[in-house]
């Protein structure tokens, strides 16, 4: 018995498709199961399907590069990540389609990022350079940089 | 040897939940980036270091736990942090600097440099969405304050992939879906979940294995939603699908009684007698025993005692609680061990 679809291949599935009053038997081959989303193997992963939805950009376009962490648009589409918090505005309107289709949105309508002190950032900073003060033995300059790291709320550095 | 697997049977997993029978467990995870620091795939083995060491002060200045740095553990603890839904096996892989960090009470374990900067994670047993995003959200927002996350007005968090954009928000629950397996029902069930914009997967996530009648639900999409809107979604499904399970199993009751007994019974007596058995093995026939607590056929063993059962007998796990590595085959004695003891001590 020939798939139902496509009448080319030889149907493997076998069911019947209750819709109302009516009782249909319904024979597929695999391939068309799967096109009727009726199979669950096989996914396809995030990535194949950001690739997918990636059309095929120029040769010109593919050399955009992020301004901050140079991933190009070529790099992007091959991992399908960002390289870094800026390549989503560098790349935008190549992939606002697919962000679209791939989320069935364009706009976050969630919790928003409070703007923080960022101190954890500060504290790294301010650790790395008294670091580098007691190296060159500026005993001065490393106990300005201790003041500082109390006022954040870090003793014993 | 008890005490290396500590963060194995946290207090707060161990409670009574609801739905336990039918929900494993809860879980929420937020992915967040650090802004200025370089993504995943273009991070520099500093860049690592940096936010390995940023995100542990963080941490410190506001929270009590473990900072536990993956690559100075051995890969027997590893492997037990994986089965026990702490790390995921992409941060395992990683050869840059990677860390863990898990709370006190053992409910929160946020995972450095995996795909994102972070990802905080909460799980709780039985169905309990809307108490662990809480407290998710008490330290998505420390963290955010300390660090500054990588965001944009119209796509939100800004993460490495674009597939969790926005919210960054998985919501998952751990179905135990015995009855609609043995109608015939699941796949009707899951092609629903599917069509619905909800992920299946196995117990151990993406790409795991449909095992132990165990099933996995998630949010599919991250954008556009607001987080309680995620979450509702997934709990007003999850109430459907207990429903459903429910009368699949009555229906089971009702048409197959001793064949149902049989297999539940039968399952109780390998477990308690056997003297090899592998992992998956022990998933199958725990998922009788947890039928058979659910209704009512099995009133001396309690859930939790599945539930500790089930993570024990992992690989990693049952080598971690001997204390010992053991080969495949002593792995095998050990765990029919370790369950026939368990079974026989405690019965309460």
């Amino acid at each position: 018995m020939l798939c139902d679809d496509c009448k080319k291949k030889p149907a493997s599935i076998f069911y019947k498709d209750v819709s109302g009053n009516q009782i249909k038997e319904v024979h597929l081959c695999e391939d068309c199961a799967r096109k009727r989303g009726l199979l669950l193997d096989k996914k396809l992963s995030p990535l194949e399907i950001l690739q997918k939805l990636l059309k095929n950009y120029t040769y010109e376009d593919e050399k955009v590069i992020c301004p901050v962490c140079f991933l190009s648009l070529a790099e992007f589409k091959k991992f399908g990540r960002f390289g870094c918090g800026n390549c989503l505005l560098t790349f935008e309107p190549y992939i606002k389609t697919m962000i679209k289709e791939v989320q069935t949105s364009e706009k976050h309508i969630g919790k928003k990022a409070k703007p923080g002190g960022r101190r954890a950032i500060e504290v790294f900073r301010l650790k790395e350079e008294l670091r580098r003060a007691l190296e060159k033995e500026a005993y001065e300059e490393a106990a300005r940089i201790r003041d500082e790291l109390k006022t954040l709320g870090v003793e014993n550095v | 040897m008890f005490e290396n697997i500590k963060w194995l049977i946290s207090p707060e997993l161990a409670n009574e939940c609801e739905e336990m029978e039918i929900v494993v467990s809860s879980r929420i995870r937020v992915a967040r980036n650090v802004d200025g620091i370089p993504f995943e795939i273009k991070m520099k083995q500093q860049d690592a270091e940096k936010l390995v060491q940023i995100v542990k002060s963080a941490l410190e200045m506001n929270f009590k736990g473990r900072y536990l740095n993956l690559q100075n553990i051995k890969p027997l603890e590893k492997e037990s942090l994986f089965e026990s839904h702490l790390i995921s096996p992409a941060i395992m892989k990683k050869e840059q600097p990677t860390a863990l960090f898990i709370n006190e009470k053992g409910n929160i374990a946020i995972m450095v440099n995996e795909e994102d900067h972070l990802r905080i994670q909460g799980l709780s047993c039985g169905l309990n969405l809307t108490n662990i995003a809480s407290e998710v959200y008490l330290f998505e927002e420390a963290l955010g304050q300390e660090l500054g996350y990588a965001y944009n007005e119209n796509y939100g968090f800004i993460t490495s992939c674009p597939t969790n954009l926005g919210t960054g928000l998985r919501a998952s629950v751990l179905f135990h879906l015995p009855g609609l397996v043995y109608t015939n029902e699941i796949d009707k069930v899951l092609k629903s979940t599917i069509n619905l914009g909800m992920n299946v997967r196995g117990i151990y996530g993406e790409g795991s294995e449909i095992k132990g009648n165990l099933f996995q639900i998630s949010n599919q999409h991250t954008l556009g939603f607001k987080e309680d809107e995620l979450i509702e979604k997934i709990n007003k499904f999850a109430r459907t699908l207990i429903d459903l399970e429910k009368k699949a199993r009555d229906v089971i009751i009702s048409r197959a009684r001793y064949e149902l007994e049989d297999k539940i019974f039968r399952s109780r007596a390998i477990l308690s007698s056997a003297r090899l058995i592998s992992s998956d093995e022990v998933l199958n026939l725990l998922s009788a025993i947890r039928l058979g607590i659910g209704i009512g056929l099995i009133n001396d063993i309690d859930i939790n005692t599945v539930n500790e059962i089930m993570l024990i007998t992992r690989p990693g796990n049952i080598q971690l609680f001997y204390g010992e590595i053991l080969e495949e085959e002593e792995r095998d004695i050990k765990r029919a061990e370790y369950i026939r003891n368990r079974l026989i001590s405690k019965k309460s």
